[in-house]
């Protein structure tokens, strides 16, 4: 190894060092500081196992926390970035902390979130092994550029560079990744009940990415993703590998290959989740009794499907850093029959990527027995605008900018409560919900 | 005055970044309190849809990615003809981002290629380098029927227009038409029915009065039913307080 390597990995590891020192978690800070010396520094780390990574618009953090889970569970060794530090310099971080004074990185296998746009560049230095991707949608399009250049950058440099492609079978922006050969498996939802024969939500991959004719659904589960074909090239015609079968939303129950498993949740495009972390599994042999367990018990609690309660206030909080993540709470939430409140809070800061404009592509258009609508965050009266525009009683909009007498407010009354909370809105949202919890119990 | 007005929205399949279909959403529910029945029709590639140029109160165009504006520069000069008659009879053109740039001579891309617009007016775009996008949040003073109001909105466009000898507005904050400048938008002088703006978010979220101004334009109308807008003011408020520290 170069002398140069070994002095760039010090130089991480001291700044690792000196932020655990000062009491500071070092988040990307040692991997930024590498990075604006080299570029290419992700080259300085070796790794002994196969690296299994986890990218796509939605579902990212608990698709790579579940597998984290079962592998672990089956007793292996896993290194992981749980917090999603998911960009180049976070994942150069998370190996600082791992690795040797060499760069050699020990473990069984490596479990990593990866942002969309960085997948060439982490992956140029490491070789991966499996790369899962779940869904392409438009988001931050500020940063990525357009879907379209994202996903060619993608598809392009998976051509030599990984072994096995976990693909859903039901997103035409994916498929087109690997679209046949013995590398590729898919993984796939039997038509839900809620699926439909229009499309419901805005989506993207309207075309043919082969040929440029229009696709043929034949039916939508949310948003884009659904049984599609290209009439004219007979793209979209794949075989799922895993498939997820018999629906049971009263009991919470599925089937994978004739086995029945149980789920925490059932909303739809948690069901693709644990497929795509099925398919996964299996791949390397992990034995479906952990699975089963992962599936039947485990929650990621991140703001993601997380439940807070509070005197017979049940509130389910979920992020959304687009329609399709706001579409797929607010379908949970017409599921559910009786009356309910919704928790709508929305940031423009730079992270979010500065423009609001997309909550004008959620629906609302079908907002079941809402009784209540408090919003809050940077732009509150946004989003409060929004809904009130899809014909919900302005009335019934209580717009709070200050998050802790939101959660005040929305914790208030008893019964089912849905919140929504975009990127840089959802660990504050977390943080004055459960305050609020600790305040009402002292009561 | 009208009590239906018919709304032509071009390429809704392709054109439909930004939430830009919020600006319908704006038009048809604040027609509906004034009792407007508000028709939307589309027009997709390929669609022929003389008829309904023909009849549309408001043709309008959202934005979208380059890579579709050159899929439907084509299909869109070949109805040059119905739209420009549209505009002399007086419907309205309402248009955004892509749409504005379509309507001038041409857009020039980051390769040099001319992508011809429909030539209604003077102005023309060239794409600038790739990373000076101008984006972030932007308010343009303009003024509507002789009154100076402020339109809040957020742009996000690789094309710098020149040429543009009437403006939509001034601009407060942000870019407009080149990056850094000065103006946004366009207008036509002595003309009432035409608006070309890079302004999303979408355009009629936040800005009422510019919303019922187009409204009364299209149905004729001298004034409009007040409505309750103590949301969008407050909406209003906290923004340009934020962004013009008012
Ligand atoms: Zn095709």
């Amino acid at each position: 190894m170069k002398l140069y390597q070994m002095g760039l990995i010090a130089l991480g590891k001291a700044l690792n060092a000196l932020c655990r020192l000062s009491g500071h978690d070092a988040g990307n800070f040692p991997g930024l500081v590498l990075w604006s010396i080299d570029k290419n520094y992700l080259k300085c780390f070796s790794v002994d196992c196969p690296i299994i990574a986890v990218t796509g618009t939605n579902g990212k953090t608990s698709v790579t926390n579940y597998l984290s889970r079962i592998f672990s569970m089956s007793g292996k060794k896993i290194i992981t970035n749980s917090q999603g530090n998911n960009l180049d310099t976070g994942i150069g971080s998370l190996l600082l902390k791992s690795c040797d004074m060499r760069g050699r990185v020990h473990a069984d296998y490596l479990i990593l979130e990866v942002d969309e746009s960085h997948v060439p560049q982490v992956f140029k230095h490491l070789k991966l092994d499996t790369l899962v991707s779940l869904d392409f949608f438009r988001d931050q399009l500020d940063r990525n550029g357009e879907v379209e250049t994202l996903i060619l950058k993608v598809q392009n440099f998976l051509k030599n560079n990984v072994n096995n492609n976990v693909l859903n079978a039901d997103d035409p922006n994916v498929v087109r990744l690997c679209p046949k050969g013995k590398n590729a498996h898919y993984f796939s939802v039997e038509k839900y009940d809620g699926a439909t024969d229009e499309l419901y939500e805005a989506g993207e991959g309207k075309f043919c990415p082969f040929c440029a004719h229009r696709l043929e659904y034949d039916y939508y589960q949310y948003s884009h993703i659904g049984r599609f074909k290209c009439p004219n090239c007979g793209y979209g015609d794949v075989d799922p590998e895993v498939q997820i079968t018999s629906l049971d939303f009263e009991n919470n129950k599925f089937k994978i290959n004739g086995e029945t498993f149980s789920s925490k949740f059932m909303g739809i495009y948690h069901l693709y989740n644990l497929a795509a972390v099925y398919t996964t599994a299996k791949l390397y042999d992990i034995d479906s009794k952990y699975i089963k367990k992962a599936f039947a018990t485990f929650a990621v609690n991140n703001g993601r499907m997380e439940l807070f309660r509070l005197n017979g206030a049940e509130l389910m909080l979920n992020l959304a850093k687009n329609p399709v993540g706001a579409n797929m709470t607010l379908r949970l939430l017409n599921r559910e029959k009786g009356e309910k409140e919704l928790l709508f809070v929305l940031n423009d800061n730079v992270a979010d990527g500065l423009d609001v404009s997309w909550i004008w592509d959620i629906n609302f258009s079908v907002f079941n027995n809402v009784t209540k609508v408090v919003t809050s965050g940077t732009r509150a009266y946004d989003i409060a605008l929004r809904i009130k525009y899809s014909g919900f009683d302005e009335g019934k909009i209580k717009p709070i900018p200050d998050l802790n007498k939101a959660a005040a407010e929305i914790l208030s009354t008893p019964g089912k409560k849905f919140a929504i909370a975009n990127y840089t809105a959802v660990q504050p949202t977390r943080r004055a919900l459960k305050a609020q919890i600790q305040r009402g119990e002292r009561k | 005055m009208k009590n239906k007005l018919r709304l032509l929205h071009m390429y809704p399949g392709v054109l439909d970044l930004y939430g830009d279909s919020g600006n319908v959403e704006a038009l048809k529910y604040r027609c509906a309190k004034r009792g407007i029945a508000l028709e939307v029709n589309a027009h997709e590639l390929g669609d022929s849809s003389e008829r309904l140029i023909e009849n549309a109160d408001i043709i309008y165009l959202g934005g979208g990615a380059d890579y579709e504006q050159q899929q439907l520069a084509d299909d869109l000069t070949s109805m040059k003809g119905a739209i420009a008659a549209a505009y002399e009879r007086g419907a309205f053109l309402l248009m955004i981002c892509g749409g504005y740039q379509l309507l001038g001579q041409y857009y020039k891309d980051s390769n040099g290629k001319r992508i011809p617009g429909l030539g209604l007016f003077d102005y023309y775009t060239a794409a600038s380098d790739k990373t000076d996008r101008c984006i972030g949040n932007i308010v343009v003073e303009t003024e509507l029927d002789g009154e100076k109001y402020k339109v809040i909105g957020f742009e996000n466009h690789g094309g710098q227009t020149y040429g543009v000898k009437t403006p939509f507005g001034r601009t407060l904050c942000g870019s407009g038409n080149t990056r850094g400048g000065e103006y946004e938008g366009f207008m036509e002088s002595g003309k009432t029915n035409v608006l070309c703006t890079y302004l999303h978010g979408p355009l009629l979220s936040k800005n009422p009065k510019l919303t019922d101004y187009i409204i009364a334009k299209c149905a004729g109308a001298e004034s409009l039913k007040k409505l309750d807008d103590s949301l969008e003011e407050k909406c209003r408020a906290v923004l340009l307080k934020r962004l013009l520290n008012e």
